[in-house]
C-alpha cells in the first residue's frame, strides 16, 4: 500500500541543512498495523506528514496504493482524504466553531453521504465513545483527552483504509488508552484497515506488527511478536 | 454542507462581535454615502430621459469669437426645417428674464420663470397642458399656468377657457387669453417655466438675423450624420446672415464654423454655451463615493487577512478531511457575501436617514423607494463589486493554507500579506489625512471670502423688484425723492444689473487707438454711494453736472488697466454709437463673486445699446431698516406710480451670498466625507490593533515577567502604527498641495495655501492613532501574565 524509497528531508536554515529524515527506504502493506517510535525530534510528525502527503519529501520516491504521490494532482489527493485516509492529530486538531457532533459529521459531508446515514453512523460511533452526552458542546468545552476522543471518531467516521495516528493516546489515561488501542486492533484485525502510529509508549507499540524506530532521520525495523 | 458552513459563518461573526460589528458597521456607512452618491448621479445625468426621443434631439448654438452661446435668430429654426431632410422637428423656446404679475380682479400671482414655446418643442419635450387642447394652427399665443395659481386667479369659480387675464402691473397690464393649467411638477427636465404660452410660431414670423433671443431646438431621424448636419447648418446659417446683410467678413462668422449642435444629454451637467462645473461636481462625487467605498473594502480585507490566522487550523482541517481548495474559497467568499449582504441592508437604511440631510443641502429630490429599478440592478452590482473587491483576497489567502503548516502549529502569518495589510492600512491614512487637510484648506477660503473685502457693502442695501423701466434720469426722479423721505434711507438708484453675480451685458468700446469688448452697466445717480463703492480718480455722477445725464461714463481699475491708459479722466471713449467723457474712476469690485476675476466695466446713466434699468437699490441705516422697510410697503403703490401693487425686496446680502452656495455645498460634502473617512480609518486601526495586541499577549506577558514596565510596552505597542501614521502623512500632503492647489485655482481670488491644515491634519492623525491603539495596549498590559500564558 505504501511504499517509501530513500525519502529525504530537510530544512535549510541561513544555508545550513538540518536533516530531519534520511535515506528512508519502507512498504507498509495493505492489513498491517506499524508503530513509529522514538525520540522528541527525532522526526516521527515528519515522517507521518509525508506519509499523509501534507508535506513533500526533499528527495526520494512515494507511492501510495500504487501511484507516485509527488506528481498527484489536488484533485486526486483530496479524493485519497476522502476515500482513503483517517488523521488523527497529536494536537487534536478540532474545529472550534463546530460541536463535536458536527466535528465528527464533517468527514461524511466531503465524503457527499446522505444525511439519514451520516446522522446514524454519527451516533454510532458516539455511542461507541460513550460521548452522546457531549454531542453538542464544542471542543473548548472538553478536556484534552475527550477532544482526543473526538479526533479519533472523526478519524474513524468515515472508514477509511489507511489511518495516520499521531500520539493518538498521548492525553489519555492508561485505561482509556489501552481501549483505543484495542480498538485499533480490532479495526486492523476486523476491518482489515491499514494502521500507521507514532507513539512513545512502548506498551502502545507492541499492538503493532511491527516497529519503526526513528533516530536522528534514520529507521530502524523491528518486526513484533505476536501477542 | 451549506446549512452547516452557514452556521459555522454565524457562530465566528458572532464570537469576533467586535470586529464583526466593525467591519459590517463600517462598510454600511460607506455603502450609505455611496447609495446617496449614486442616486445624485443617476438623478443629475437623467435630466429629460423620458423624453420619448431623448438621443434624437439637439440644441443649436453658435460660437462667438469669445465665448459660446445658445441664443440663435428667430428664422433658424424653420430654414433648418426646409433644407434638411435628416431633420425631423425643429422649434423655438424664449426665455423671459424679469418677474411680473398675472392678475383677474379676483387676485394676483408673480411668474419668476415664464416660457414661451413652439408647439413642436412643447411635444419635443413631451409638455402637455390639460385644459382646452391646443390648437397647432392657432398663430397666437395660449398661456397655460399651474393649478395653484388658477386658484388664486379665479378662486371658487367655474371657468370656460380660453378666459382672459391680465399680464402686468395693474396700471399697465396687457390682457391675454388663458387656455388652461398645465402640471408639471417633475423639475427633472432642461425645460423649467412656472408658466407657459404656446404657439405656432412665438417669434410671430420674425425673419431678423440681427438678434438673438431664440433658443432653436431640432430633433433628427435615426441615424442622421450629426457632424455633417451641423456642417451643413452652419453653412445654411452664413448664407441666410449674408443674404440679411452682413458682410461675408464680419467678424461674428468669418473663418470659424459657427453652428454647434448640442446633445439633450449634455445640456443639464456640461452644455457647450455655459459652464461645466455642474458635470465637474457630480464627477467629483461620484468619485468621493467610490473612494469611501474602497477605504471601507480596505478596512474589510485588512481585518479579515489579520484574523484569518483564527481560520487557519478549520482551513488545514477541512483540506485534510477532503476539501478542495476551491471549497474553501467559495465558503469563504460566501461568508464575506453575507456580510456583504448584510452591510448593503443597514447601508440602505441609513441612506434612507441620510437622503433628507444631502436633498436640503443639494435642492434635489432625492428617493430610494423612487420606483426605478435601475437603482436595484446598480445595488446588485455594487454587492457583488464590494464582496469580490473585499473579498477576493482574504478568502484565496485563507484558503490556500497548507495544511502541514498551520496543524504544525508554527502558522506566521507572511511577510508578503503583513507587507499589503499595512500599505492598506496607510492607505486609508493617506485618504483622510488628505480629507482634513482640504476640509482645512476649503474652509479657510470660504472664510476668506466671507471676510474679504469684495469691494462694495451689501450689507444696508435692499434690493426692490420692478418692471417699469427707468431709463431716462429724470423718469427715476420722483420715485427717488419720495424713498428719500423715508426716514434711515440713505440713498436710491436704479441700474440695469446689480451686484449678485449676474453677467450684465457686453459691448465694443474704443478708447484711444485701443478698442475692446467690456461689460456695461447702466446706472443712474448714487449708485456707486448707494453700494460704498470707493473713488480711485475723478469724480462719481452727480446731479450738479447736466453733462452726467448725457455723456459721462465711469470706468473701473480693470477697465483702464485694459486700456492702457495713465489719467483716464477727461478722456473720450466712444461705444454703442456715441462719445462718452471719462468723469471718475472706481475701484474694482468683485460684483460676480470671487472665482472670476473682475471684468472691465464702463458705467453710464446714458446709453443707447441700453439694457432696461429697472433694479432698484436703496441704502438704509441698519437701525431704521424695519421701519423704512414697513414705510417703503405702505408707499408703495404712490412711489412706483405703474409698477406699485406689490413691494417685493430681497437683502443684497442674502442675493451675494448665494454666489458662495456650490462652495457652502462642497463644504458640506468635504466635511461630511473627511469625518467619514476618518471614523472609517479610526474603526479599521482599532481593529487593527485590537488583533496585534491580542497575538502579543503571550510576548507581552513574558515581558513583563521579565521585567519590561507598562510604559515601555505602550511604546513597544505603539511605534509601529506611529511609523505607519508618519508614513501616510509623509505621502498625504504633497497629494492634499496638489488637490488644494488644483481647486483654489479656480478662484480668481484665493488664500495662498497655508501651513495649518497640514500639521493639524499630521496631529489629528497622530494623536487618534495613540489614542486608539493605547485602549488596546492597555487592555494587553493590565492582564495578568498568569491568566496570558495558562493555555500554553
Ligand atoms: N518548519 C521547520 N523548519 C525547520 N525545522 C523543522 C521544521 N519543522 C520541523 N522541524 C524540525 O524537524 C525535526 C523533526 O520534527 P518532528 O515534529 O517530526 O519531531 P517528532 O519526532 O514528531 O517529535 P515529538 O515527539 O516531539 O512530536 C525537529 O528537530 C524540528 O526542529
Ligand atoms: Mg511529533
Amino acid at each position: 500500500m505504501i511504499e517509501l524509497k530513500n525519502i529525504e528531508k530537510y530544512y535549510a536554515n541561513k544555508g545550513v541543512k538540518s536533516y530531519v529524515l534520511r535515506h528512508v527506504t519502507t512498504n507498509i502493506k495493505q492489513g498491517e498495523f506499524v508503530s513509529i517510535m522514538g525520540p522528541s525530534g527525532a522526526g516521527k510528525s515528519s515522517l507521518l506528514n509525508i506519509l499523509g502527503m501534507l508535506e513533500e519529501p526533499t528527495y526520494g520516491q512515494y507511492e501510495f496504493m500504487g501511484e507516485d504521490v509527488v506528481s498527484l494532482s489536488e484533485r486526486k489527493r483530496v479524493e485519497l482524504y476522502r476515500n482513503h485516509i483517517g488523521f488523527v492529530f497529536q494536537a487534536y486538531h478540532l474545529i472550534d466553531e463546530m460541536t463535536v457532533a458536527e466535528n465528527i459529521e464533517a468527514p461524511l459531508l466531503y465524503k457527499k453521504v446522505p444525511g439519514s446515514e451520516r446522522k446514524s453512523r454519527v451516533a454510532d460511533i458516539l455511542d461507541r465513545f460513550n460521548m452522546v452526552a457531549k454531542s453538542d458542546l464544542f471542543p473548548n468545552q472538553l478536556s484534552g483527552g475527550q477532544q482526543q476522543l473526538v479526533g479519533i471518531a472523526r478519524a474513524l467516521v468515515a472508514h477509511p483504509t489507511i489511518i495516520l495516528a499521531d500520539e493518538p493516546t498521548g492525553n489519555l489515561q492508561s485505561v482509556q488508552a489501552l481501549q483505543i488501542m484495542d480498538l485499533f486492533k480490532k479495526l486492523n484485525e476486523e476491518d482489515g484497515i491499514t494502521i500507521v502510529q507514532v507513539t512513545h509508549s512502548e506498551v502502545n507499540a507492541v499492538y503493532g506488527n511491527r516497529t519503526l524506530h526513528l533516530l536522528d532521520g534514520v529507521v530502524n525495523e523491528e518486526r513484533n511478536k505476536i501477542g | 454542507m451549506f446549512k452547516l458552513n452557514f452556521k459555522i459563518a454565524l457562530r465566528n461573526l458572532w464570537k469576533n462581535k467586535v470586529y464583526t460589528a466593525i467591519n459590517i458597521g463600517g462598510l454600511s456607512i460607506a455603502l450609505a454615502a455611496f447609495i446617496v452618491v449614486l442616486l445624485y448621479v443617476t438623478y443629475e445625468t437623467g435630466y429629460d430621459k423620458d423624453v420619448p426621443n431623448y438621443d434624437r434631439i439637439y440644441q443649436v448654438g453658435r460660437n462667438l469669437p469669445d465665448h459660446k452661446t445658445d441664443y440663435t435668430p428667430a428664422p433658424l429654426a424653420k430654414v433648418i426645417q426646409d433644407n434638411f431632410p435628416e431633420v425631423e422637428v425643429t422649434g423655438k423656446m424664449s426665455t423671459t428674464w424679469f418677474e411680473f404679475p398675472i392678475q383677474t380682479e379676483k387676485g394676483r400671482v408673480y411668474s419668476t420663470k415664464a416660457l414661451l414655446l413652439d408647439y413642436k418643442v412643447a411635444k419635443m419635450f413631451n409638455i402637455r397642458p390639460e385644459g382646452k387642447l391646443a390648437d397647432e394652427n392657432d398663430p397666437g399665443l395660449q398661456l397655460y399656468v399651474p393649478k395653484l395659481f388658477f386658484n388664486k386667479l379665479f378662486p371658487n369659480e367655474q371657468v370656460i377657457f380660453p378666459k382672459q387675464v391680465s399680464l402686468g402691473p395693474k396700471k399697465a397690464g396687457q390682457f391675454v387669453k388663458l387656455y388652461g393649467t398645465i402640471e408639471r411638477t417633475d423639475e427633472h427636465s432642461n425645460i423649467k417655466f412656472d408658466v407657459v404660452s404656446l404657439s405656432k410660431d412665438i417669434s410671430f414670423d420674425n425673419k431678423d438675423y440681427g438678434t438673438n433671443n431664440f433658443k432653436t431646438f431640432i430633433q433628427v431621424k435615426r441615424g442622421a450624420n450629426i457632424e455633417a448636419l451641423q456642417q451643413k447648418i452652419d453653412q445654411l446659417y452664413k448664407r441666410e446672415v449674408i443674404k440679411a446683410g452682413a458682410s461675408a467678413n464680419d467678424y461674428r462668422i468669418a473663418g470659424r464654423s459657427v453652428i454647434f449642435l448640442d446633445p439633450l444629454k449634455n445640456l443639464h451637467l456640461k452644455p457647450m454655451a455655459g459652464s461645466d462645473t455642474n458635470y465637474k461636481i457630480v464627477f467629483a462625487l461620484f468619485g468621493l463615493g467610490i473612494l469611501i467605498v474602497i477605504i471601507a473594502c480596505i478596512n474589510f480585507t485588512n481585518l479579515t487577512i489579520a484574523q484569518a490566522t483564527k481560520r487557519a487550523k478549520e482551513v488545514g482541517v477541512r483540506k485534510v478531511l477532503g476539501a478542495y481548495q476551491l471549497n474553501l474559497t467559495y465558503q469563504f467568499l460566501a461568508e464575506i457575501f453575507m456580510q456583504c449582504l448584510l452591510s448593503l441592508a443597514l447601508g440602505l437604511i441609513i441612506a434612507e436617514v441620510l437622503l433628507p440631510v444631502f436633498n436640503r443641502l443639494f435642492g434635489i429630490p432625492l428617493s430610494i423607494w423612487h420606483g426605478d429599478q435601475t437603482l436595484f440592478a446598480q445595488l446588485l452590482l455594487i454587492l457583488i463589486g464590494v464582496t469580490v473587491i473585499s473579498g477576493i483576497y482574504p478568502a484565496l489567502v485563507l484558503s490556500a493554507y497548507k495544511p502541514a503548516s498551520v496543524l504544525k502549529g508554527n502558522m506566521q502569518t507572511s511577510y508578503k500579506t503583513r507587507w499589503l495589510r499595512n500599505s492598506l492600512l496607510a492607505a486609508q491614512f493617506v485618504i483622510a489625512i488628505i480629507f482634513i487637510a482640504g476640509l482645512l484648506i476649503v474652509n479657510n477660503q470660504l472664510k476668506y471670502m466671507r471676510a474679504e473685502d469684495k469691494g462694495f457693502k451689501s450689507s444696508q442695501v435692499v434690493f426692490i423688484k420692478n418692471i417699469q423701466f427707468y431709463n431716462k434720469a429724470k423718469d427715476f426722479e420722483q420715485a427717488r425723492n419720495k424713498m428719500m423721505k423715508i426716514p434711515g434711507v440713505n440713498y436710491v438708484t436704479v441700474a440695469s444689473d446689480i451686484p449678485d453675480g449676474s453677467k450684465p451685458g457686453t459691448n465694443t468700446y474704443k478708447l484711444g487707438e485701443q478698442e475692446s469688448s467690456i461689460d456695461f452697466i447702466d446706472v443712474d445717480f448714487d449708485y456707486f454711494e448707494t453700494l460704498d463703492i470707493k473713488l480711485k480718480s475723478g469724480r462719481f455722477f452727480s446731479r450738479n453736472f447736466m453733462a452726467d445725464t448725457a455723456g459721462s461714463a465711469t470706468l473701473n481699475e480693470s477697465a483702464v488697466a485694459r486700456y492702457g491708459v495713465t489719467n483716464p479722466v477727461g478722456k473720450i471713449i466712444r461705444g454703442c454709437d456715441m462719445d462718452y467723457k471719462i468723469v471718475g474712476v472706481v475701484k474694482d469690485f468683485k460684483a460676480q463673486g470671487f472665482e472670476a476675476a473682475v471684468e472691465p466695466t464702463i458705467y453710464s446713466i446714458k446709453n443707447p445699446c441700453n439694457n432696461q434699468k429697472i433694479k432698484i437699490m436703496v441704502n438704509i441705516d441698519q437701525r431704521s431698516m424695519t421701519a423704512a422697510l414697513a414705510a417703503l410697503k405702505s408707499q408703495w403703490p404712490s412711489i412706483n406710480n405703474l409698477d406699485g401693487d406689490d413691494f417685493r425686496y430681497e437683502f443684497l446680502d442674502e442675493l451675494y451670498g448665494r454666489l458662495f452656495k456650490k462652495q457652502e455645498q462642497l463644504q458640506s460634502v468635504f466635511f461630511f466625507a473627511a469625518m467619514l473617512t476618518i471614523f472609517i480609518a479610526v474603526l479599521g486601526l482599532f481593529a487593527f490593533s485590537a488583533f496585534t495586541t491580542n497575538n502579543r499577549i503571550k510576548e507581552i506577558s513574558i515581558r513583563k515577567i521579565l521585567g519590561a514596565t507598562d510604559f515601555q510596552m505602550f511604546k513597544m505597542l505603539n511605534t509601529f502604527f506611529i511609523w505607519i501614521v508618519l508614513i501616510s502623512n509623509v505621502i498625504g500632503w504633497p497629494l492634499a498641495y496638489i488637490l488644494a492647489k488644483n481647486w483654489l485655482e479656480t478662484f480668481a481670488y484665493r488664500i495662498d495655501i497655508p501651513l495649518f491644515p497640514f500639521v493639524l491634519a499630521a496631529l489629528i492623525s497622530t494623536v487618534l492613532t495613540v489614542l486608539t491603539v493605547s485602549i488596546q495596549a492597555r487592555k494587553a498590559v493590565k492582564t495578568s501574565p498568569a491568566e496570558a500564558l495558562k493555555y500554553e
